[in-house]
């Protein structure tokens, strides 16, 4: 029985101190790991809502929304949006304007198949933007269809469905609760 | 000079990953590119220094019947702090990485090291030999990425050889991982053979 | 995507589409040790999966009752580790105790399957599919232990398929510096290529 207790107690003061640097470590870093999240929100924000110069964090029933402003003037919105992709979650934003055209979609995190859904993501060598996502600008983004308005990856059919549908559900809705509060 | 001879085994003679065969997981499934290479080899070579540093600090306190466990909890230690630090300052790398930084835990390397030369070594004896199985990981992890991505997509560390180039793609998928490391294994066997004869 | 065609989808993914072994490589070092007859890497698998699945059935509710309402998400991987050695550590003891036929049958391979990539894999991979922003989905826990059982089965399916094959591969004439472990790995990059054909597979 004194052996066991040998044990935990040695056990129990390695797992104690372990838990102290961690819980240091991680003090330190999370200012920075939010940091590095806001960038890359504001990066997403600027690459999807071209002509704009500001954004306003908002909330409406309990979603968060972005408001694209130029010169203090609303010029449409930025959603995130999470969709079922083929191999998890697909994290995208989406930003529309005032009419509920997309003025452009960037993917924030996926885990699809490389070389195939992945490519939702792809930049062709010397471009600076994913081709995939460059044909949703300018459609109406209530209307998005996979073969009709939306052309679909070669052999990642459930990936571009993935993101044209969420992006669609999340427009509808997002849309109807704005004119809903209006 | 011996301490020398411990540093130079891990990056060739007892390579973790040709010779010894250890940590096969991370290798095989990061290795899609240079730079994915090159930042897992970095990061298990910090985990692999630190934990190994640390259980030859406390080898003689730790009772022999819970060392294992004692090792792992000093181990997952150096691994949070690793991710953590990883989501701070290089988050791109993170997310290429993905799964596989927690999973450094279970990497054979870091645990067979532990178990094999830090729990009975000095420390700086132990340091030494785990930068060596470090170094000697993060240069086998660089040859298997430099020819799958070169193999599988056509460039390496992003800078693409010419645009008309059709890469075979599943050497970057799994199929091509397991492709190389049979075949540079084999090589290895052979060259290690012929020297033998010698 | 709820319901029953879900965990279908989750458990057929993960079994042949995302298999553990031959397309996320974890759980490799057993599959290359213990393949070369059928008999010792069927009873890995067996051990594997159910560690795999009871591993997923712990993990889940310290995650989301106990790590995320205290923000210690990053905590994550010690606290998973530590929960999979422990309980691979009981289920040994009470097997040598209770049912000693079945120790001499399955003891030996749990004590290597605490440092399985694939334990550890699947409850890690469990906290990112089935949480978003730091909230459980629909069905999570279900999810959860589906892609535990998943990953087992998958595993103990690339370890019979590798032995049948490495059964065989004895009476081959192999190169003298290709036997054993070079061939096994071209042997496993063939099955993974046939398997990459399950891609794009969705119920």
């Amino acid at each position: 029985m004194n052996q066991i207790a040998r044990f935990g107690m040695v056990l129990g003061v390695i797992c104690l101190l372990a838990t102290l640097v961690l819980a240091l470590t991680y003090q330190v870093t999370k200012p920075k790991i939010e940091e590095q999240l806001k960038k890359e929100e504001q990066a997403a924000l600027k690459a999807i809502s071209p002509y704009t110069d500001s954004f306003r964090e908002k909330s409406i029933d309990g979603i968060n929304y972005f408001e694209a402003l130029k010169g203090g003037k609303l010029q449409g919105y930025c959603l995130r949006i999470t969709a079922n992709g083929y191999s998890g979650f697909i994290r995208l934003m989406a930003g529309i304007d005032l009419n509920g055209i997309i003025t452009g979609v960037r993917v924030l995190e996926q885990q699809e198949t490389p070389g195939l859904g992945a490519r939702i993501d792809e930049v062709r060598p010397g471009e600076n933007a994913p081709w995939f996502l460059r044909q949703f600008r300018g459609k109406d983004s209530r209307n998005l269809e996979v073969k009709k308005s939306i052309d679909a990856i070669t052999g990642a059919t459930i990936s571009s469905r993935a993101v044209t549908e969420g992006i669609t559900k999340a427009v509808v809705e997002f849309l109807s609760n704005i004119h809903k509060g209006k | 000079m011996r301490l020398f001879r411990e540093f130079i085994k891990g990056l060739w003679r007892e390579n973790p990953t040709f010779r010894m065969m250890l940590g096969l997981c991370p290798t095989l499934a990061v290795s899609t590119s240079v730079s994915n290479g090159l930042g897992m080899g970095i990061a298990a070579t910090f985990v692999l220094t630190g934990s190994s540093l640390m259980v030859s600090l406390v080898r003689k306190v730790i009772p022999d019947k819970v060392r294992i466990p004692c090792f792992i909890v000093i181990i997952a230690t150096f691994v949070t702090i690793t991710d953590l630090f990883i989501k701070a300052f290089t988050p791109a790398l993170g997310r290429s990485l993905g799964i596989y930084i927690p999973l450094i835990v279970v990497n054979c390397i870091v645990l067979g090291r532990a178990e094999a030369f830090a729990s009975k070594r000095g420390p700086f004896e132990s340091m030494i030999d785990a930068i060596g199985m470090g170094i000697g990981f993060t240069l086998a992890l660089m040859l298997i990425s430099a020819i799958r991505e070169a193999a599988g997509s056509g460039s390496i560390a992003g800078i693409y050889f010419s645009k008309s180039f059709e890469a075979p793609l599943f050497m970057v998928l799994a199929p091509g991982a397991l492709l190389t490391i049979g075949v540079l294994i084999g090589f290895m066997n052979y060259i290690f053979i012929k020297k033998k004869e010698r | 995507m709820n319901g029953m065609s879900a965990y279908l989808t989750i458990f057929i993914s993960t079994v042949f589409v995302n298999n553990f072994i031959l397309s996320r490589f974890l759980g490799l070092c057993p599959f290359i040790g213990v393949s070369k007859q059928i008999k010792p890497a069927l009873s890995m698998g067996i051990a594997v999966t159910f560690v795999t699945t009871m591993a997923a059935l712990i993990t889940w509710p310290i995650y989301n009752f106990i790590l995320i309402p205290y923000g210690l998400e990053y905590l994550r991987t010690i606290v998973f580790i530590l929960v999979i050695a422990s309980f691979v550590q009981f289920v040994e003891i009470v097997i040598q105790k209770k049912t000693p036929s079945l120790y001499k049958a399955f003891g030996i391979y749990l004590a290597l399957i605490t440092t399985n990539c694939a334990v550890l894999g699947v409850t890690v991979l469990n906290t990112d599919t089935f949480f978003v922003s730091g909230a459980a989905v629909a069905g999570s826990f279900i999810k959860s232990v589906v892609q535990g059982f998943g990953a087992g089965a998958g595993f103990t399916l690339a370890m019979i398929l590798m032995a049948g094959i490495r059964e065989r591969l004895e009476f081959a004439d192999v190169p003298g510096c290709f036997k054993d472990i070079p061939i096994t790995f071209i042997v496993a990059s063939l099955m993974s290529l046939a398997f990459l054909g399950f891609s794009g597979f969705k119920i």
